[in-house]
């Protein structure tokens, strides 16, 4: 391959010879620069970045691991304040059935007073007020409707002795009637409310970058 | 004065130049020189890529040397954040009790003989408020409104006096911590003519407590 640029005839041959030189090893020089240093330099920037972000995540595992210890007893604080929560009052249904937890619940204190309890009755759960952070478990309030007689010494006697034995314990609605046959005697529509579990969310994933 | 003798002892390929240091060799070498720098710094550079993938080999090792003792605390973390905020839900609950029992117990000593309660009545609370775009944020109320409505007769002597006692009591502080007001709505006193229209001396009359709202906070 020759080239026919006129100029370059009029050189020497040596100064001609010492252009190719020049051309060739600049283009080698180029070559070596684009193709090689220049992706090297943006393979360290990357790996730099790589590296900054590796060391960020090492130190913080370093230090959640640290904190070992003290997140154990931090959780176990929570689970025994939950534990004793929920022991004080968040109902579980008895076979299926919150209407039959909630009798079985209340009868003792039914029969201490003198209140007849005739009949209980489960109503829909009404949702709870969620925190933030919410949990995924979630709680409602389970209400139970006892109806029964009794006179009205029995009834506030009921209601209040429910309230003191029961710290989660709510009475969320109350129907007490005269019955004119007998004035001593009232019907009482009373319901109750408790916390119970809910359903269960799933947590939300973050939003992808 | 005579001019002086120029001699021309240049050779016909030196004439371009005034520089005694050759083009023709300056040239190839600078451009040399220039090409091996590039390659020399191609290879320093080649070098620290080399190192900088060994570390991060190493520091990959040490991140998977650590993950399970490291997945065992946020999985506590994450027990923990959940619990707590169970904690706080059953909070919002217990905060938005209202006990009536010693209400309703105190009430019997303000009831005079010549009233006579005919019903009581607390109303379930309403269905919450739930944002329909966003059911799964559970309710937007934060509060419930509560009410206590009592419904009696009475008669005798001064049955209006006997009916305003009772109002009285129920807004002196063995109440007000459960009922922050107590009415009588308007028309809500009146003759009991429905059961027997010449029956004039008994009262109906109503009162409607206004109770401390639900607080779920």
């Amino acid at each position: 391959m020759t080239l026919d640029v006129p100029i370059l005839k009029r050189l020497t041959p040596s100064m001609q010879r010492s252009i190719g030189i020049s051309v060739a090893a600049l283009a080698v020089g180029l070559l070596a620069l684009f193709l090689g240093a220049l992706p090297q330099r943006i393979a360290i920037e990357n790996a730099n970045d790589k590296i900054r972000l590796m060391n960020a995540r090492l130190t913080q595992m370093r230090a959640d691991i640290a904190n070992t210890d003290q997140q154990k007893k931090v959780t176990g604080k929570v689970m025994a304040e939950w534990d004793a929560l929920a022991a004080s009052g968040v109902i579980e249904p008895l076979l299926g059935s919150f209407s039959m937890r909630g009798k079985s619940l209340l009868d003792p204190i039914a029969q201490q007073t003198g209140f007849h309890i005739d009949n209980v009755r489960e109503l829909p759960s009404i949702p709870l007020q969620l925190p933030k952070p919410a949990p995924e478990q979630l709680h409602c309030r389970q209400p139970v409707e006892f109806t029964g007689v009794g006179s009205y010494q029995q009834i506030a006697e009921f209601i209040a002795l429910t309230e003191a034995s029961q710290p989660l314990a709510t009475l969320s609605g109350l129907l007490i009637l005269g019955q004119p046959p007998t004035p001593e005697k009232h019907k009482a529509i009373i319901t109750f409310e408790w916390p119970a579990k809910g359903e269960k969310i799933k947590p939300e994933t973050p939003p992808k970058k | 004065m005579r001019p002086p003798l120029h001699l021309d002892l240049l050779k016909e390929d030196e004439r371009r130049s005034s520089s005694p240091i050759r083009l023709r060799v300056m040239m190839p070498l600078t451009a040399l020189f220039l090409t091996t720098c590039v390659l020399v710094w191609w290879g320093l550079l080649f070098l620290r890529v080399h190192g900088q993938n060994q570390l991060v080999e190493e520091l990959q090792q040490a991140v998977t040397s650590f993950t399970p003792s490291h997945t065992a605390v946020l999985e506590l973390r994450a027990q923990e954040q959940e619990y707590h905020a169970m904690v706080h839900q059953l909070t919002l609950y217990r905060n938005s009790r209202n006990l009536f029992g010693q209400a309703l117990s105190n009430l019997a000593e303000h009831v005079t003989e010549n009233i006579q309660f005919t019903e009581m009545r607390i109303p379930p609370p309403s269905p919450p408020t739930v944002d329909p775009t966003r059911p799964s944020s559970g309710p937007t109320n934060t509060f419930e409104l509560v009410a206590l409505r009592i419904a009696g007769r009475t008669g005798g002597e001064r049955p209006s006096e006997a009916v305003n006692t009772l109002l009285a009591a129920l807004r002196t502080p063995a109440f007000t911590n459960l009922f922050r007001t107590a009415v009588i709505p308007k028309g809500a006193f009146r003759q009991d003519i429905a059961r027997n229209p010449a029956n004039h001396e008994t009262l109906l009359f109503e009162i409607t407590c206004d109770c401390v709202p639900r607080r779920f906070q």
